[in-house]
């Protein structure tokens, strides 16, 4: 049961992973073509929330991973299959980033765009996905 | 038998003893932590416990910019690279433009100033301008610098006087394009031996009002009411330059109210206007305009009481305000007969010449304002939509559609995107695009057919240059002879005649040529002005000389003898222009002058610059009567005498 689990986050992780980096990558090419939408100072917040897209899709890339493997080297860790904390992962894996970035596509001054509204959420998320899988649920 | 050599003790074997490496760690990470300490470190006093000049105290419902940042960073990056930010500042190596590392400047008043760098500070030894004994015996001062006012044409500099808060001004201003430094007397328009007023407290009671966001004179008693060593001065202000505060009000309220989420989103998502805070592009074109004419425009106190509670309190105006309602708005065209006038005239009896033309429209720059409401375009319009205002061509933040740089878009005052063209007035004036040359009678896209250069020419005077004036106006021959100003037409038409221009308007707009003298008649416009005008008339047309599209139009070998010789004019003002416009000029001889140098060494080296000249074999000035060259291409001194003797030699101070 816990190999499903396994294989699923190895793979959102793996595929977070690459989608962070071609992230990372597209915003290192909007600094080396010194695009003005990214860096001129009124796109201060875009640069930001992409910025934090980018950082925390690395970190939930290598959550997935970490989850994923934990079963794998610690069985007892899952008595039963972990579907609340994969599910509560999966969710935080997406809103995060893409609250991030969605936050800086449009966004009003200093204040995000209401992209930025999956952040909470994800980080809710995140947060019962956590305890669910220190307590082995 | 050689000493055999004694085997080397073998040292104990090494091994990663545990217990160094907390110590390898605790002393890395000190080093760590004492680097960023270091590096972090700001040697300067803390504002609030500087005590020999003004601070930046921010009260009274006022926050600073610094709080508007984060939530506009793009207005807060247009207005950061803007000159507005950095009217006034505090002394640092960020600001002070000029070397001050041991530099001894000769240009100045008395014995050469002495400048030094010590650590981050700067200080200047010179003459001690409060002395008021025998000038042989006038002292020597050490003085910090803790001030600077200006940071696009010049650096002027304060000092601490060490009486409280109170500023003077070091005896020289530094001059940023020319990177030299000239005698503070040299840099206005001021009569030739005639002693400046000594400035102590001066930035304290008057600069204050417009370099800074809600300044607070804070003088014991009115300012020069007595000796000022024995006022207490506390001045304060909200914060140093024009700051957002300035045009948007204090924000206390405005930040009190948005601190909270939701109403934040709430106002970003109706786009409705902010009952927090003043958007002055909101306003009605009057009352946005006085926002800044709030700054841009000569003024004064109702009375005491209204300068006491100023310097308590700091001004009563907020944007938003009937500017009127807290102060007295000079407007000798409309208001010349008024009390309020009439008292400014008896206190000051150059109060109106120093800043008016002789019809009460300004003939100073940084008073745009006064220009703007004595302007039809302002005056007589019918709609609010229909008004022009500052905001109709100006703008205070560079709009991000706007291509050009922020240093640019500041460099060029700040005019909107595509503003800077004839579609300003087209903006209203609509009929006049469908054949522009009908109106202009030049050809499209001319100097001749901008509608700037005909309608705002340049006839305002500051900072040894001239400006656009900000009097909407039509060409006046009239008005030239009546008033002594310029008309836009022969200030681009150097080489033509009054009677020639009047004939042109006649012919193409059917205004009548007013009745002119001989030389009116015969000699070009602009050497009538620059032989027989005042101080001002004569910078004025100096400038024009070295106007690009004046000298593509009228020529410019004519012009190097002339130049010169108004390189002998006793304002310094007059000199510095006459030479900045005959380095333009490709047919001059190379100048080695110093407008504010020495009396002697400047004349010899203006004689030589006209040996040279005549002596050039390769010199062929366009001869022309009115051009006061001779067929032989010599100057025509008799008439040159006779309009020099008709000469406006009333001393003029302009109040730029």
């Amino acid at each position: 049961m816990t190999d499903t689990y396994t294989r699923r986050h190895l793979r959102l992780g793996w595929w977070t992973l690459f989608a962070v980096v071609g992230l990372g990558l597209g915003l290192a090419l909007l600094r080396v073509f010194d695009v003005e939408a990214y860096l001129h100072p009124a796109n201060d917040t875009r640069r930001l929330m992409w910025t934090l897209a980018h950082g925390h899709g690395a970190v939930m890339g290598l959550l997935h991973i970490l989850f994923g493997v934990s079963f794998t080297l610690t069985p007892a860790l899952a008595p039963q299959a972990p579907r609340l904390p994969s599910r509560a992962l999966t969710a935080a894996g997406l809103l995060l980033p893409v609250g991030f970035f969605l936050g800086g596509v449009s966004f009003y001054g200093g204040d995000p765009g209401l992209g930025i509204l999956g952040v909470p959420l994800g980080a809710v998320c995140l947060l019962v996905a956590v305890v669910a899988t220190a307590r082995g649920r | 038998m050689s000493p055999k050599r004694q085997p080397r003790p073998t040292a104990p074997p090494r091994s990663a003893s545990p217990s160094r490496w907390p110590l390898a760690v605790l002393i890395a990470a000190s080093l760590g932590l004492g680097f960023a300490a270091f590096s972090s470190f700001d040697p300067s006093t803390p504002e609030d416990q500087v005590a020999d000049r003004p601070v930046a105290r921010p009260d009274s419902g006022y926050v600073s910019s610094d709080t508007c940042q984060s939530c506009h960073p793009g207005e807060y990056a247009s207005w950061h690279g803007s000159f507005h930010r950095t009217m006034t500042q505090v002394a640092t190596e960020a600001s002070v433009r000029a070397d001050f590392d041991g530099v001894e400047v000769t240009n100045t008043h008395g014995s050469p100033m002495r400048l030094e760098r010590v650590d981050d500070e700067f200080w200047a030894e010179f003459d001690d301008p409060g002395w008021e004994g025998d000038d042989a015996e006038r002292p020597r001062i050490r003085r910090q610098v803790v001030m600077v006012t200006g940071s696009h044409h010049q650096n002027i500099y304060w000092y601490a006087t060490e009486h409280e808060r109170g500023l003077n001004v070091l005896p020289s201003v530094y001059l940023i394009e020319e990177a030299r430094w000239a005698s503070r007397s040299a840099v206005v328009l001021h009569p030739p031996n005639q002693s400046l007023a000594m400035l102590d407290g001066h930035w304290n009671a008057i600069c204050i009002a417009c370099h800074t966001t809600q300044g607070r004179t804070a003088f014991s008693t009115p300012f020069r009411s007595e000796a000022f060593r024995d006022q207490v001065i506390d001045t304060t202000v909200a914060e140093f330059g024009i700051a957002c505060e300035s045009c948007h009000g204090p924000a206390e309220e405005h930040i009190a109210a948005h601190r909270n989420p939701v109403q934040r989103y709430r106002q970003r998502l109706v786009d409705a206007p902010d009952p927090t805070i003043i958007q002055p592009t909101l306003l009605d074109p009057q009352r946005s305009s006085q926002v800044c004419g709030q700054c841009h425009s000569v003024w004064e106190f109702y009375d005491l009481e209204g300068e006491r509670l100023a310097n308590d309190h700091g001004l009563p105006y907020r944007p938003g305000d009937e500017l009127r309602d807290t102060r007295f708005v000079a407007q000798p065209s409309v208001d010349r007969s008024s009390d309020a006038i009439r008292a400014l005239a008896t206190a000051d009896p150059d109060f109106i010449r120093g800043s008016f033309w002789p019809d009460g429209t300004i003939r100073v720059s940084g008073r745009e304002y006064n220009g703007l409401i004595d302007s039809p375009c302002f005056r007589d319009a019918s709609t609010p939509e229909r008004t022009l205002g500052c905001f109709s061509c100006h703008t205070m933040h560079k709009p991000d559609d706007d291509p050009r740089s922020v240093s640019e878009w500041a460099d060029t005052h700040q005019v909107g995107a595509g503003m800077d063209s004839n579609e300003a007035c087209l903006q209203c004036h609509e009929p006049i695009r469908a054949d522009e040359q009908a109106h202009t009678r030049h050809a499209a896209g001319s100097s001749g057919s901008s509608c700037y250069n005909c309608h705002m020419p340049y006839t305002s005077y500051g900072l040894l240059k001239t400006v656009r004036s900000h009097t909407i106006s039509s060409p006046s021959v009239t008005e030239s002879v009546r008033l002594g100003r310029p008309n836009a037409c022969n200030l681009c038409h150097l080489d033509q005649t009054l009677a020639w221009t009047a004939e042109q308007l006649d012919a193409w707009y059917d205004i009548p040529a007013p009745p002119l003298n001989e030389d009116q008649q015969s000699v070009a416009a602009s050497l009538i002005w620059l032989l027989e005008g005042d101080a001002g008339l004569r910078a004025i047309t100096s400038q024009a000389m070295g106007w690009a599209p004046a000298q593509a139009v009228s020529g410019t070998s004519w012009m190097v003898p002339h130049l010169g010789e108004a390189l002998g004019d006793g304002y310094d003002a007059v000199r510095f222009i006459a030479a900045r416009s005959l380095r333009q000029i490709p047919e001059a001889p190379p100048l080695a002058y110093d407008f504010d140098g020495p009396e002697p060494e400047r004349r010899a080296a203006a004689i030589s610059f006209l040996r040279a000249w005549r002596e050039d074999p390769a010199r062929a000035p366009r001869r022309a009567p009115e051009l006061l060259l001779d067929p032989d291409g010599e100057l025509r001194l008799d008439v040159m005498r006779r309009l020099v003797g008709r000469r406006n030699n009333r001393p003029l101070f302009l109040r730029e």
